[in-house]
């Protein structure tokens, strides 16, 4: 058995081999378009301040009643203080310092620290959740569309109840059901997100059979092994890191709904429970519950700009 | 050909549809039975704040729940219980399930068809000119504008509005009361910021696939050949090209409406208040009330399925080239 | 001169497009007659097509334009003139048949919807009253059932009942003059023979005037009366057909000529036309033709030629003939 796993790693190593001179084809082609360069780029500082960002900043957890409800810099608000000794509240005027850049919560947690770790999460959450959906959805794609027949109705049949139940509402029950555990919501996301993966992958599979390029392929003698490694996969290759780009902000947002709605881990410092939080202080606090939107938006937006120029520049019929 | 044909292809759909419900109710059925807590361990919890002896309402809900019997008669007791409109008793609010669903679910049917009103018809129009107008400034900033309204999370965006229209401006403070009727004025005032909420993601959407549809038509020959018959510009758009473009776009607008407005109604109601079947679940959630977030999710399902019926069968009927085949 | 119902003097059509400036019709000048057949040939990227949309201003508008010339037809100028006049024009006094009769038509109306349409744009008539026409038409096409075709959408006819659909959209509102974009081209032989046919007997029953479009020499001798030779963009030889085929002085029609395959004679290849078509976007300097021309001679490369006209109504544009 160990001689049948060498066998088959040797055989598919060098096509493993990375085609620099397709992928810089591409990466050329993806670079015309502006604004998923600066979807990418967006992304690229967020993964940098979600790995190295919390060296720098203010513990998130720390609770410091003296400095709650400061808002972020440059902006002022008004607060009552209850004085206690004359039984009055005074108005005060307070703005913010460049020791809380973005404020604190009603806590008084530092609002950049918590913004920070919940880069963090989302990007894992995003990853991780989308990795699951895209494996499940490719293997359950491409081997429907590869056995074909009854087992290939089966799956898809099966696909299809799966899709009929509102993404949303699905995860809402098994989360319910299950718990709200952060690695068992990534789960769940995962095991609810990859009908469209599969529903498309298998259309793909199923139309590269009978493509004329497979076709030509085979004319001039190459191999079904060859066939399928040199033709069939970078072709789908591209296919899956478009649908996974536009994947990935759905699950984002998915993991930060749950939070919102607190269904999500209460131990995690999510954007989506900072903007729960924040929900309920729009009058003394208003930064809390827009600064993680506006991340969570930022980021979704970059993900999609990205994932539609990546998908124009693998589109051989746009005139990019 | 012609009527019968289509009368068979409605009928295979709906015997289609039938085993899918059948495969959903399994999947949920499969999903309740297998999680770590039964519906009698959500009970617990509360048993114990009222003072009921904890063994013995366990035994009265195994017993009601047929927990004790093997799990294939379990289905079945389940599946007829669904058919019989017995889905189980809400002890939160003290009424049978499928009470609670129809006092309620008539708010998230207002909400939902109000924004998709709102969103299909001013998305429909943008869609249009921004194809007619393609490469134009107008286009381009359409085009952003959707990818945003795409990008924005829908609850983040009810949550903004809140703070800039009722806490910063002081308008659209009502809330929506059960007590005056469905499109009372002051309900329709409180309506506004949620439409909005729900509606702009959906608008975005249909802003793209509108404009996609169109330019999908635009450079076709028969559009030349309309002009060449000398109608004016804008029936040769919105008779011609429309016409073509709206099949395709009927089956996603549908289908959109399943799988995305679902989710964004649930939280849309939970934001702004609104009673609705999503406040409903949430409220039933955090009370631990099984049934009810059970039975919501189906209902949410059921509604889906009927949907892609009516989708499928539209398409159908309204593609010459199908139906007269 | 007899009759001369459209002119078109000097037409310039460009397409302004992001990888150059596209001349498609760089100077073309042309008459139609009363009750003539004239066609214009030429292979594919010649101009002809766009000379025949420009005369209508059906090309796409960004990114084309008429940048010069003159069309004329009763005292206007269509190149100049505003589009309402333009639209009543279109499909009533001048009609446009398209090849392709499977993307040509709508395909989610039905053939009596778009015919009747296009009758009551033009004429004061109720909805019967246009449907009847619309019936009457169909037969004189001959396509048999014409009341039920009416209801029929697209795909439900065969390829040469479609391009007879076509032309009787085209004949709907009588027009005077009757544009055909390569009718017989997308079709195979026989329905070529009946559309053919078709064209013949609208000329003698309705003295109608056509300018008739094509790439195939063999066609422009069945059923034309003049015809003009396009090359890039350019018009480069018009005569009567009959001295074209006979008397050909462009070294390009001879080239044509030569192509048609006599059945005649057994060979073991075709003649063809050396080189490919010009690029649109950069044209040879001096007379497009001369990189593929047998006679070319030095002034050729140098200057473009200027049009002579040679005898009875032959034009011509090439250096040999000055």
């Amino acid at each position: 058995m160990i001689r049948g796993l060498q066998d088959i790693i040797r055989k598919v190593r060098p096509h493993l081999r990375l085609n620099t001179r397709l992928i810089n084809y591409y990466w050329q082609r993806t670079k015309r378009n502006k604004l998923a360069v600066a979807g990418l780029s967006f992304l690229i500082f967020l993964v940098a301040l979600a790995i190295i960002g919390p060296f720098f900043t203010l513990d998130p957890t720390e609770v410091n009643f003296e400095e709650k409800n400061i808002p972020p810099v440059g902006f002022g608000i008004e607060q009552s203080v209850y004085n206690i000794e004359t039984d009055e509240f005074t108005t005060k005027e307070i703005h913010g310092t460049w020791r809380h850049p973005l404020g604190t919560d009603s806590k008084g947690r530092d609002m950049l620290a918590m913004i920070v770790s919940g880069a963090r999460i989302s990007l894992l959450v995003g990853l991780i959740a989308t990795g699951i959906a895209i494996i499940l959805g490719t293997i359950i794609g491409v081997l429907s569309a590869y056995l074909g027949g009854w087992a290939d109705n089966a799956l898809m049949r099966f696909t299809d109840v799966m899709m009929t139940f509102p993404f949303f509402l699905l995860l809402v029950l098994i989360v319910f059901i299950f718990g709200s555990n952060l690695a068992f919501i990534v789960l769940a996301i995962g095991l609810t997100g990859w009908t469209g993966t599969a529903r498309l992958l298998r259309s793909e599979s199923l139309s590269l059979r009978t493509r004329e390029f497979i076709t030509a392929a085979k004319a001039m003698g190459a191999s079904d092994n060859r066939v399928i490694f040199r033709h069939l996969i970078p072709n789908v290759i591209s296919l899956i890191i478009v649908i996974a780009t536009l994947s990935i902000p759905g699950v984002i947002l998915a993991e930060a709904a749950l939070s919102f709605i607190g269904l999500g881990d209460p131990t995690v410092p999510s954007w989506g429970i900072i903007l729960e939080a924040g929900q309920h202080s729009l009058n003394t606090a208003w930064w809390v519950a827009v600064e993680p939107g506006i991340m969570l938006f930022l980021t979704v937006l970059a993900f999609n700009f990205l994932g539609d120029g990546l998908r124009d520049a693998f589109d051989p019929k746009s005139n990019i | 050909m012609g009527k019968s044909w289509l009368r068979d292809y409605i009928i295979k759909r709906l015997i289609y549809s039938i085993i899918i419900a059948f495969g959903v109710i399994t999947i949920t059925f499969i999903l309740v039975r297998v999680g770590p807590s039964s519906p009698a361990d959500k009970y617990l919890a509360n048993i114990a704040a009222t003072g009921q002896d904890p063994a013995q309402v366990t035994a009265a809900i195994d017993a009601r729940y047929g927990l004790d019997k093997p799990i294939l008669v379990q289905y079945a007791d389940y599946m007829g219980n669904l058919f019989r409109g017995n889905w189980g008793w809400s002890f939160s609010t003290s009424m049978p399930v499928i009470e609670l669903i129809k006092t309620h679910w008539i708010y998230s049917f207002q909400l939902i068809l109000l924004s998709s009103l709102f969103a299909a018809f001013l998305g429909i129009l943008i869609g249009i000119y921004s194809a007619v107008k393609q490469y134009t400034k107008t286009d381009y900033a359409f085009t952003f504008i959707s990818f945003t309204g795409i990008s924005i999370p829908n609850f983040w965006l009810g949550v903004m509005l809140i703070l800039i229209f009722s806490v910063k401006l002081g308008l659209f403070k009502t809330y929506y009361d059960t007590t005056l009727p469905l499109f009372s004025i002051d309900n329709l005032k409180a309506l506004v910021l949620p439409v909005i909420t729900l509606g702009t993601g959906m608008l975005a959407g249909y802003v793209r696939y509108t404009r996609s549809a169109m330019l999908d038509n635009l450079r076709k020959a028969f559009v030349t050949t309309a002009r060449a018959k000398g109608l004016p510009e804008r029936t040769v758009i919105g008779k011609h090209v429309f016409r073509n473009a709206m099949l395709p776009l009927i089956t996603i607008i549908m289908f959109d409406l399943g799988s995305i407005v679902f989710g964004g109604a649930y939280l849309t109601e939970i934001i702004f208040g609104i009673p609705g079947l999503g406040q409903v679940s949430f409220n039933a959630i955090f009370a631990n009330d099984y049934p009810v977030v059970v039975a919501v999710t189906l209902i949410g399902t059921f509604l889906v399925l009927l949907i892609n019926l009516m989708t499928d069968i539209t398409y159908t009927y309204l593609d010459p080239r199908i139906r007269y085949d | 001169m007899e009759n001369v119902i459209l002119k078109v003097s000097d037409l310039k059509t460009y397409f302004f497009t992001r990888g150059g400036i596209v001349k498609a019709v760089d100077g073309v000048d042309f008459e139609l007659r009363h009750g003539e057949c004239l066609c214009l040939v030429g292979e594919s990227g010649c101009g002809k097509t766009v000379t025949a949309l420009s005369i209508l201003r059906l090309f796409d508008s960004p990114p084309g334009e008429i940048v010069g010339g003159q069309i004329s037809r009763d005292g206007l100028d269509l190149a100049k003139c505003s589009l309402r006049q333009l639209r009543q024009i279109r499909g009533n006094d001048i009609a446009i048949v398209f090849q392709e009769a499977q993307s040509a038509l709508n395909p989610v109306l039905t053939i009596g919807d778009q015919i009747i349409e296009q009758i009551r744009i033009h004429m004061p008539v109720d909805y019967t009253r246009a449907r009847d026409r619309a019936a009457t038409l169909l037969k004189e096409m001959g396509i048999p059932s014409a009341e039920r075709v009416l209801s029929y959408y697209p795909h439900q006819l065969s390829g040469g009942m479609k391009q007879r659909v076509l032309i009787a959209m085209g004949l709907s509102c009588d027009p005077q003059i009757l544009i055909a974009d390569e009718p017989t081209t997308a079709v195979d032989v026989t329905i070529k023979a009946q559309i053919l046919d078709i064209f013949h007997e609208l000329k003698v029953s309705r003295q109608l005037s056509t300018i008739f479009i094509t790439h195939d020499l063999a066609v422009v001798a069945e059923i034309g009366d003049r015809a003009v030779i396009m090359y890039g963009g350019k018009d480069v030889e018009t005569a009567q057909v009959s001295e074209i085929i006979s008397n050909p002085k462009h070294p390009y029609t001879s080239g044509l000529i030569e192509c048609l395959p006599d059945v005649s004679k057994s060979t073991d290849r075709l003649t063809s036309i050396p080189g490919t078509t010009p690029n649109p976007i950069e044209m040879p300097k001096g007379c497009a033709f001369h990189p593929r021309c047998p006679k070319a001679m030095k002034i050729c490369k140098q200057q473009e030629p200027p049009e002579i006209i040679t005898s009875k109504e032959h034009k011509v544009s090439c250096h040999l003939y000055t």
